[in-house]
């Protein structure tokens, strides 16, 4: 059975499947500060949209966890917080970066053999 | 812009104490550099109805807010399903049976009925319903409670990480049958028919010299009948002792012999089988209240009866059914 690509639970396995890669596409783009309107832009003009309702729970997450530093600056006349990678959170992107690497491989693998298979 | 403001107000709402302030600053920032950015676009402000769209865009402030919320449950999803299981037991196993004991009473019980619907059949659906909720509560808080608790010691002990495979049940197969229960079934069909032939075999039955008790002359059938019925349930025993699991044909015959015990015990209970009774030092006017009273409860036990007869019914049915699948399944 084939689900129809507009389903609602197509949409919940596209939701799952994206989950993980937001943290690290919100990780990624924090190596430079940013405050979450322009973060949220930024990760929207490379495809990857992401309403404020995820994003912001999801920074203070990774701020509680360490991974994230924060702070309130007054820019433009009004005052924003600006978010940035912390240095536990460099470590940790990294060793998340090298597991999405081996992910990519394996499926890129799996994917190859069955195409040879179907052959 | 008041939109905005209320529109704030209604997410820390929801918000948890200590970051109230702070998330709705940083959300209010948020809306804002949307707003500033659409208006540097169009080159003019944004009126009221182009705001509230935005505003509804990002949600109902509730849904807003519950996403800073950390995720808590009561019950984790591991006993969550041992809670279920106990909450099924529970229902099925006395919720269920009550209500149809009830519905049983109401239909083939008149003096009950009137108990109960007197002075109006509201007032008897209102007290079941009232008595189940009770009930319900009765056993459901409590074992709610203890879940939780449990949940939060599991969090600090964390004892679902000290098993071993060796501890786990063997594997259940529901079409054998233990050699213990049907030892213990020969042993108690065979005391029984020897205890019915001794002492039932006649209508007129004596219980030491104090006493004696006469029955209705129908009794003979149901002395046949239960001689036959323990005589053929010990046999039918003995077999699944020696072969100690299922067959379609064992089934069916077990199906027939409780049957044929549920329709006696039925017909028994309505039947006012108790013709008379003397007891020594009591005077006979006693015991022919006894007798009727006796007679009466039988009678009025009938609707429990037949509802315990179908229960056993739908068992041994049940039992065929579930077997016919593994049946056709070990053909090769």
């Amino acid at each position: 059975m084939v689900i129809p690509i507009n389903s609602e639970a197509f949409e919940n396995l596209r939701l799952e499947l994206r989950r993980g890669c937001l943290v690290l596409a919100v990780l990624a783009a924090l190596r430079s500060e940013q405050y979450g309107y322009t973060l949220r832009k930024t990760l929207s003009e490379r495809g990857l949209e992401i309403d404020e309702g995820t994003l912001y729970p999801l920074l203070r997450r990774l701020e509680t966890q360490g991974l994230l530093d924060s702070e309130w600056r007054e820019e433009e006349k009004r005052k924003k917080r600006f978010y940035l990678l912390s240095a536990d959170g460099a470590l940790v992107l990294d060793q998340l970066l090298a597991e999405w690497r081996n992910l990519d491989s394996s499926i890129y693998t799996i994917l190859k053999e069955q195409s040879h298979g179907t052959d | 812009m008041e939109l905005i403001e209320r529109y704030l107000e209604a997410v820390k709402f929801g918000l948890p104490k200590r970051q109230k302030d702070d998330i709705i600053a940083e959300l209010s920032e948020d809306i804002y550099s949307q707003i500033e950015e659409r208006e540097t676009a169009l080159g003019r402000k944004l009126n009221e109805g182009e705001v509230e769209e935005i505003l509804k865009q990002r949600g109902h402030p509730l849904l807003v807010a519950n996403r800073f919320l950390p995720q808590e449950s009561l019950i984790g999803p591991v006993f969550f399903l041992i809670y279920r299981f106990v909450l099924k037991i529970f229902a099925y196993g006395y919720l269920l049976p009550y209500t149809l004991v009830w519905i049983g009473l109401m239909i083939f019980s008149p003096s009950y009925r009137f108990e109960q619907t007197h002075p109006s059949w509201f007032g008897a659906f209102a007290s079941l319903f009232s008595y189940l909720w009770f009930a319900f509560c009765l056993v459901v808080v409590p074992l709610t409670i203890a879940f939780a608790v449990l949940e939060r010691q599991q969090a600090r002990v964390r004892f679902f990480d000290r098993w071993s495979p060796r501890k786990l049940p063997p594997v259940r197969n529901p079409n054998a049958i233990p050699r213990s229960s049907s030892a213990a079934e020969v042993a108690v069909n065979l005391i029984f028919f020897v205890w019915w032939a001794v002492y039932a075999h006649s209508p007129e039955l004596r219980i030491g010299s104090m006493i004696h008790i006469s029955f209705q002359p129908q009794w003979l059938w149901f002395f046949w009948g239960y001689l036959a019925l323990a005589l053929g349930n010990a046999a039918l025993s003995a077999t699944n002792l020696l072969h100690p699991y299922w067959t379609i044909i064992r089934a069916k015959l077990r199906l027939f012999s409780d049957g044929v015990g549920a329709a006696l015990f039925c017909w028994l209970m309505q039947a006012n089988i108790l013709d008379g009774m003397s007891i020594t030092n009591v005077p006979a006017e006693k015991a022919t209240a006894l007798t009727q009273a006796i007679n009466h409860w039988m009678t009025t036990l009938f609707p429990a009866a037949i509802v315990v007869g179908l229960v056993v019914i739908a068992t041994g049915i049940y039992r065929i059914v579930r077997l016919k699948p593994a049946v056709e399944h070990s053909l090769p």
